[in-house]
């Protein structure tokens, strides 16, 4: 019998990424394209992991899209809301995990999930970017450092500097005024990693806390804002390297869903 | 089938172009008054053969508005200010501001030289309304319109013909209190469908209205009622008049069966009673409403009152639609959070504004909504 | 930079001196609410601007969040307390004090400012309709009694008869519930006194604050905002009237000796609009004292000044305060505080917690300019959560007002 397969799109603000299952819903494929929703990036991404496979899309059984370029993308037969396709994938690393903080470029959301990987509760960021990826890009623009950069600054601070503004232009302020009074880059970074992790961390007190905690989405990859959340949070978070394709997993496994339940 | 097509288009041609109506009204010799959220007596201004107009703001840019308001100012006011500065409501008599929040309360002062052509006339109710002091204020409080009206417009006021339009607005309730429960049956009317029935009561007068409504009513219930696989909700909030908001709902499989919006159900639930005088029959009417967020009630029982409501429609879920920097219905809703939870009701908090020109994140809330609801 | 050129002799504070004796009623008040909560006393919360005569006759012991949320942000817990509301599921964009209170009500311990639990509570909207939802909430959410005095917002230059009537009326009414819940009964003869007292206390606090018109004048305005809290928490006690009696004096003799508690020389006179921001309450005293600008003008100085002969007085006093005044009304009196006091230019805080107090500030702070003929300028702030101010930005509006009022005087 020929093999069946399986794919999940992510298609984030800023990014694109896929998930391949074979019928065992093992992972065999992955891409990533740095360009979101609006770009060839999809595209892209879907082409690159098809012939990663060495695979046409018509060997492909179903395909979910999820992401906010989910509505747009013509090749999926079904699209899913990242909320619930973080859970599905999280849940599928980690099946103890029932707090999913997932802070994506354009969203910070925090997700509440139950034992069986359903999504309980949820809340969204209010429309103010300050605990979002974009923000921290703004920051890293400012301050003229790689983005992915920020963790290695962020360990490397004594005190962490005092970025408090709600506002983005307010914080942009007040990290030009830190450089020009002389703080340490570093200081600053971690700074602005914990104003992230501080708001993140009030909405996430909104949904109740359950242990385990995992941090999913593109930011997750920062260390810096990971261990600032930690503190906030006073727990321990879980985390994968492969944080950033666990929305394209859950889209994968709903496809895998669609055929086989 | 096309009758009821042809009313819900009609309903719809209405919400969607209030300046049409606007113009008719003016054209046909009709003095117009302009009546703002959250209540407003409107009854008053229809017995003085007055038309009634609902100014509750519009998806429009804010540029001019800005000179008077800061930034966190709702956008239901700052676009009413704007649509008042930019002319859109010229040959309109007067504007009836009552000072239900902070919010309105900036939005009376800011009237005065923002838009002087049009007369601003203030409507102060009480907060200690249910007792006879507070009934006392009210009707002052009408009085004074009453005499605003009568100077800027030269119309005069009478009883009589109050307790006319007192009747006329009982019947326009009892409908629209119907028209909730009969739509549940007929899942296929679209949330978009139906927020063109409430909102259309606004640019309407309230004796057209209620025909219709009462029209649409009598073909429905002729046609087999349904059951369907869609998702119940009860929507709360000031405002869900959003068209994308309306589309997600409808995209996810969703059917509103009850609402707590301000702009929709809270206007109908109270009647004046008619064997009291007019004046003090309205009077005793707003002294009766309750279950608001700027309607003062110690025992927040707002909460109960919208599960109760999912628990008798048999509703799935709440969804809150917040619009944005409205501290009456944010201070509202951590209370109501917790009273839907304890309820074991699933709700989630959608943040609106009428300056939203992206509504992917609303899309993606209510489809996760959705999947939760499963 | 800042150390000035001229140097003021110093003034120096002995315990007999106002300040002393201000700072004293302040400690003692927060001190005496403990006492009173150990005795098994009931403890009220309450809202600034309720009348004060109420509680005073009574004989009830009272605190106010709003100087509890104050203190809070002045000291440095705005943020942490705002967050804990906000996990509540509050949105940031509801008033600060009322974030910070609604935390407080929860945790209950805040080291920067703590005050005994509440047993009832104490509401009057004379100065926003977001006092009644805040302590809508706290009353569910504490579970005690909340008495309501409704003062409307008032859009004509004066209170109505009709309003009077209904606030008189609701006053009445407030004493019978607060003796239910209380048990204390009222006294007509104890009312009388504490009318006295009360206005003989606003006499002397609003004395004390019209020297700032004296050029140079002799007191640093935010001073003011710290002898305040007595203003408000203390009106009618005959302490009270005491210490704002020698305020009084102090000033006067001050002005007779060119004496100033301003340390800088007084180049430049500014009026302030608006609830201080506590969080940067340093930030922007020093921003200000080092340009040689002394704030001679508020209107927070003359809101806790109630002056009244009959009880229908009263009730128009409370009608009548800063925040239940309609523009024509709340412009006029600052005009004439500006002009009273000759200040050169107006600088206003746009405070993200008060949209009643800002909401029509840009057209009310345009007029006030035009009529006094002087520079305005705005700044973003909050009265309580440090989040939404920028001390760059403001750094730079005062820069641009102090330009202003030097080539106003001829490039000095």
């Amino acid at each position: 019998m020929k093999e069946s397969y399986f794919l999940g799109i992510d298609i984030g603000s800023t990014t694109s990424k896929c998930i391949l299952l074979n019928s065992q819903r093992e992972i065999i494929g992955s891409s990533l394209v740095s360009a979101g929703t609006g770009t060839t990036g999809p595209q892209k991404a879907y082409e690159d992991i098809l012939e990663k496979a060495n695979l046409t899309a018509g060997d492909i059984s179903f395909t979910v899209a999820t992401g906010y370029g989910r509505i747009m993308f013509t090749e999926a037969n079904d699209e899913m809301s990242e909320l619930s396709c973080h859970a599905k994938g999280v849940h599928h690393i980690f099946p103890d995990v029932h707090t999913i903080i997932d802070i994506g470029g354009q969203d910070a959301k925090v997700i509440s999930i139950n034992d069986a990987g359903k999504v309980i509760n949820f809340v969204m960021n209010d429309k103010c970017a300050a605990g979002t990826g974009r923000f921290l890009d703004v920051m890293a623009t400012i301050l003229q450092i790689n983005i992915n950069d920020l963790e290695i600054h962020a360990r490397e601070a004594v005190r962490p500097a005092k970025i408090s503004s709600t506002c983005t232009v307010f914080a942009e302020s007040e990290v030009i005024s830190q450089l020009s009074s002389g703080e340490n880059v570093n200081n600053i970074v971690a700074g602005i990693c914990e104003s992230v992790a501080g708001r993140v961390a009030s909405l996430a007190k909104r949904v109740g806390i359950k242990e385990e905690i995992c941090m999913s989405g593109g930011v997750a990859k920062n260390g810096g804002v990971r261990d600032a959340m930690s503190k906030s949070l006073g727990a321990k978070l879980q985390y994968s390297p492969k944080a950033q394709y666990m929305g394209a997993l859950g889209a994968a496994l709903f496809a895998y869903d669609k055929l086989n339940i | 089938m096309t009758k009821v097509n042809e009313l819900l288009e009609q309903f719809h041609k209405v919400a969607v172009s209030p300046e049409e109506q606007l113009k008719s009204y003016l054209s046909q010799g009709r003095k117009v008054v302009a009546c703002v959220p959250v209540y407003t007596p409107e009854e008053l201004i229809h017995s003085m053969n007055l038309v009634p107009f609902g100014a509750w703001g519009a998806e429009i840019e804010v540029r001019e508005a800005k000179k008077y308001f800061p930034a966190f100012i709702c956008s239901i006011l700052q676009t009413t200010l704007e649509m008042g500065i930019t002319g859109k409501y010229d040959g309109i008599s007067a504007i009836v501001i009552p000072s239900l929040c902070d919010s309105l309360k900036c939005l009376g002062e800011n009237w005065k030289y923002g838009v002087p052509n049009i007369p601003f006339i203030p409507m102060t109710y009480p907060q200690n309304r249910n007792n006879d002091n507070g009934r006392a204020f009210t009707k002052a409080g009408y009085l004074r319109v009453i005499d605003d009206l009568e100077k800027i417009t030269g119309k005069k006021f009478s009883e009589a013909e109050l307790a006319k339009s007192n009747k006329v607005y009982n019947l326009h309730n009892q409908a629209m209190r119907r028209l909730s429960d009969v739509l549940v049956e007929y899942p296929w009317i679209s949330a978009s469908q139906r927020n063109d029935i409430f909102k259309s009561a606004y640019y309407m007068t309230k004796e057209e209205h209620t025909t219709l409504v009462n029209q649409l009513m009598d073909l429905l219930l002729e046609m087999p009622k349904e059951t369907s696989n869609m998702k119940k909700i009860i929507t709360t909030g000031i405002i869900a008049d959003s068209r994308d908001l309306l589309t997600i709902i409808g995209e996810n499989d969703m059917q509103i069966v009850g609402d707590d919006i301000a702009h929709e159900s809270r206007q109908y639930r109270t009647d004046v009673n008619e064997s009291k005088d007019a004046l003090e029959g309205l009077a005793d009417k707003f002294s009766r409403m309750d279950n608001c967020s700027v309607l003062y009630d110690v025992d927040k029982k707002r909460g109960d009152y919208i599960a109760e409501m999912a628990k008798r429609t048999g509703a799935d879920g709440v969804v809150v639609v917040m619009t944005k920097f409205c501290d009456p219905e944010e201070f509202d809703y951590p209370i109501m959070k917790k009273k839907f939870d304890a309820a074991g009701i699933p709700s989630v908090l959608i943040e609106v504004d009428m300056q939203m020109n992206n509504y992917e994140q609303a899309r993606t809330a209510l489809q996760t909504f959705k999947d939760m609801l499963n | 930079m800042s150390e000035e050129v001229i140097k003021k002799p110093k003034y120096v504070e002995d315990p007999n001196s106002a300040k002393s004796k201000l700072n004293k009623i302040t400690s003692d008040h927060y001190s005496n609410l403990w006492m009173a909560k150990e005795k098994g006393e009931m403890i009220g919360w309450c809202a600034s601007n309720f009348p004060q005569e109420i509680f005073e006759t009574l004989g009830l012991t009272v605190c106010y969040p709003e100087n509890q949320a104050a203190a809070i942000a002045a000291r440095g817990a705005g943020e942490k307390m705002c967050l804990i509301s906000e996990g509540d599921g509050y949105s940031n964009d509801i008033c600060a004090y009322a974030r910070v209170s609604l935390a407080y009500a929860k945790i209950k311990d805040a080291p920067e400012q703590n005050m005994p639990q509440p047993d009832y509570l104490l509401c009057c909207n004379n100065i926003c309709n977001t006092m009644i939802k805040w302590y809508e909430n706290l009353s569910v959410e504490l579970n005690i009694p909340l008495v309501l005095i409704d003062i409307p917002f008032n859009p004509d230059y004066n209170p109505s008869k009709a309003e009077v009537e209904y606030v008189k009326n609701q006053f009445l009414e407030a004493i019978k519930q607060l003796e239910k819940i209380t048990g204390k009964t009222w006294s007509d003869e104890k009312f009388k006194e504490v009318m006295e007292i009360s206005n003989r206390t606003s006499r002397a606090w609003l004395k004390a604050t019209n020297f700032t018109k004296n050029t140079p004048s002799p007191l640093n305005g935010f001073d003011l905002l710290n002898h305040m809290a007595v203003a408000v928490c203390a009106r009618g006690k005959i302490e009270a009237a005491e210490a704002f009696e020698l305020l009084a004096e102090e000033y006067e003799k001050a002005v007779q000796e060119g004496t100033s508690t301003f340390r800088a020389e007084e180049k430049h006179r500014l009026m302030f609009e608006g609830i201080a921001c506590w969080p940067h309450l340093r930030v922007t005293a020093t921003e200000l004292k080092s340009r040689g600008i002394n704030m001679v003008a508020t209107i927070y100085a003359d809101a806790f000044g109630f002056i009244y002969d009959d009880l229908d007085g009263l009730i128009e006093a409370y009608c009548n305060v800063p925040n239940a005044m309609n523009l024509e009304h709340a412009r006029d009196k600052r005009v004439a505080i500006a002009k009273n006091t000759k200040a050169e230019a107006l600088l206003v805080h746009t405070n993200r917690s008060c949209k009643l107090w800002s909401g029509f500030m840009y057209e009310m702070s345009r007029q006030i300019g035009e009529a006094c003929e002087i520079p305005v300028a705005s700044f973003d702030g909050d009265q309580a959560d440090p989040r939404n101010f920028s001390e760059a930005q403001y750094a730079t509006r005062v820069q641009a007002l102090t330009e202003i009022m030097e080539s106003n005087k001829g490039g000095k």
